[in-house]
């Protein structure tokens, strides 16, 4: 059921690309039920999980996608109740349709052992952390797709640009900034809590993929930052370094976690 | 009893006649008065606005009675003594109807769609309606047009968009910035157009206004208008840093600003988000800075071509506008037709 919901997730970002082409003009109906449809499906997908586990379905990595996907759309619904800013839709459609196909990759669900593999309250409350600053980071990604696109409109299509029913770039820059900030706060957090996670034997903590990565996207998300702040590499060059380190968490992520042997024992 | 209307507008007539057959609003009660003491009309609004003066009313005579009674008494009101013929129009219904529903919605004015003559209808009626010159006929007339205009502007796209030069610009500097109240906009040269879009600008809020002008006292007077500040025209490049619209309209024969000039400037703005307005011709800005990071400009066709695009919208807005009309029309013709049987049938009863 979940994979419906991702094939109705990759059709509304199809359709996406032909709001996208007349510039945001009006609302746009078509693009909100498909995620109402699409978010139902994947409602009823988390529903059947849970009842089959007798549990809420958030035990490992799999689930916890799932959850953030889910909890993506439906702020979307509900921001979406509101005409003139139901073309977020088109913005965050191909997102949630990446992070469906990351879902379903192999060996992110491996069959279930005796216990769920985020147990113990610091596990929970680093996987909670990090999942929740790839949110934030995603959710920032998003804003800088709607920075260029607006700012391109503004330099070259100029009509598009005050037909669009995007908001003022001024204020699309802040909240991309705002967002990667709460997410660098909460991979700062996340990644502390996981460095107290207890160790299995004979690993060398600095060695693992894993934390190797997580370091290297923590220092890529402060030089995006400091770039900013220190030196004001704002508007375009700030919006494309926001996209291209999440396209790089995007596409590293489940190689990394599948090398790292803290994360697969 | 029927409504007609008789007047002329900016398509029949040029300003200089229409001037001659205004009415100040003072006059307009004592008009209506000998209008309907005359027995040319029972009822009677007049509309006299810059681009239009016209006479709606209800009256029981002959169409052809009627104009010929209301054209000598727009004549004699303000003894003119020229000739005047295809200029001055005379409608009866259901023309007259349907013509006071596209002046209440903008379809007849010189501005595709603009809402002011809405105002000015509403309050030519309010005057007519507060000295008692209307009554069941134009009331029911006036009311729906003012419904029809209401239900046009939020059903259609016929008042959407700006189609001025000055009022493109402040709509893309609210898609450039969040709040203009946080900024401040510099005008380099003070002519009309210039003038023009920073009052827009100052009217939505812009934090201030600097003016440079090469004549210092033409400076002065504008920012005193603009509730803004005059700087010497030498120093205007001084100010840069710290305004994020630019109005630029001087008579310089040459680029006042390029490339190589903005850049150690944007550094000093710390690469702040600029809005630059060229609408001098031949223009100030090198279009080169449009390849800068953070710089928007827009010369005066940018902004004219946005302007027209607007008014071919509206344009094309105008067939679903005529529909809607159209059908109003025909439901207030048929309200009213009803009446009058009901009230022939059914005889008012009278009391002793």
């Amino acid at each position: 059921m979940f994979l419906l919901a991702v094939v109705v997730y990759g059709a509304s970002m199809i359709h996406s690309v032909f709001l996208w082409q007349k510039g945001f003009r009006r609302d746009d109906r078509a693009s909100y039920f498909l995620l109402l449809s699409g978010f139902l499906l994947h409602t009823a997908a988390m529903v059947k999980r849970g009842f089959s586990l007798n549990r809420c379905p958030v035990n490992n990595l799999f689930e916890a996608t799932l959850f953030l996907a889910w909890a993506l759309v439906l702020a979307y619904l509900v921001v979406g109740l509101l005409p003139r800013l139901r073309f977020v839709g088109a913005f965050a459609s191909p997102v949630l349709f990446a992070i469906g196909v990351f879902a379903l990759m192999p060996a992110l669900d491996p069959p279930r052992g005796p216990k769920p593999e985020f147990t113990g309250w610091l596990t929970s409350l680093h996987a909670a952390l990090v999942l929740l600053a790839y949110g934030a980071f995603g959710l920032g990604s998003v804003g800088a797709v709607m920075f260029l696109t607006q700012q391109h409109n503004l330099k070259v299509h100029k009509l598009r640009a005050v037909l669009s029913l995007l908001p003022p770039i001024q204020r699309l820059e802040a909240v991309t900034n705002r967002l990667v900030l709460v997410g660098f706060v909460l991979l700062t957090l996340g990644l502390f809590a996981g460095g107290h996670l207890p160790r299995p034997e004979g690993v060398q903590y600095w060695m693992d993929a894993k934390v190797l990565w997580s370091a290297l996207l923590w220092l890529l998300y402060l030089a995006v930052l400091v770039a900013r702040w220190r030196f004001a590499q704002t508007g375009r060059r700030f919006a494309c370094g926001v996209i291209g380190v999440f396209a790089f968490v995007l596409l590293t992520f489940w190689g990394t976690n599948l090398l790292s042997t803290l994360h697969h024992p | 009893m029927s409504v007609v209307v008789v007047g002329l507008n900016h398509r029949t007539s040029p300003v200089e006649l229409r001037e001659q057959f205004a009415f100040a609003e003072r006059e307009i009660p004592a008009a209506l008065e000998l209008l309907r003491s005359r027995g040319i009309a029972e009822e009677a609004a007049i509309l006299s606005t810059c681009n239009r003066v016209e006479i709606y009313a209800a009256t029981p005579l002959a169409p052809s009675a009627a104009f010929a009674g209301l054209r000598d008494f727009l004549v004699a009101a303000h003894d003119f003594k020229g000739m005047v013929s295809n200029e001055l129009y005379a409608l009866c219904e259901p023309a007259s109807v349907h013509h006071l529903f596209k002046v209440a919605c903008g379809l007849d004015s010189m501005v595709l769609g603009e809402t002011e003559i809405l105002g000015q209808l509403k309050q030519a009626y309010a005057v007519a309606l507060r000295h008692g010159h209307t009554g069941a006929r134009l009331n029911k007339a006036f009311q729906r047009a003012f419904n029809v205009a209401k239900q046009i502007r939020t059903e259609t796209n016929i008042q959407r968009g700006s189609v001025s030069v000055a009022s493109v610009a402040v709509e893309l500097a609210e898609k450039i910035f969040s709040d203009l109240a946080d900024h401040d906009v510099m005008v380099i040269g003070a002519g009309d157009t210039g003038e023009k879009t920073a009052r827009a600008l100052a009217s939505r809020g812009a934090r201030s206004v600097i003016v440079a002008n090469r004549s210092f006292e033409r400076a002065e007077s504008l920012a005193r208008e603009l509730d803004g500040r005059a700087v010497t025209f030498d120093h205007w490049q001084e100010e840069f840093a710290r305004v994020d619209m630019v109005i630029s309209s001087t008579a310089a024969p040459h680029h006042i600003l390029d490339r190589a000039r903005l850049e150690p400037l944007m550094k000093l703005r710390r690469n702040r988000p600029l809005l630059v307005i060229d609408i001098a011709v031949p223009r100030d800005i090198d279009p080169e800075v449009n390849f800068m990071e953070n710089v928007y400009l827009y010369n005066v066709d940018d902004l004219q071509a946005i302007a027209d695009d607007y008014l071919q919208q509206r344009r094309d807005e105008m067939l679903r506008c005529e529909e809607i009309i159209e059908e109003k029309v025909k439901g207030l013709l048929n309200d009213c037709l009803a009446s009058s049987a009901s009230r022939f049938a059914y005889p008012t009863p009278t009391h002793a």
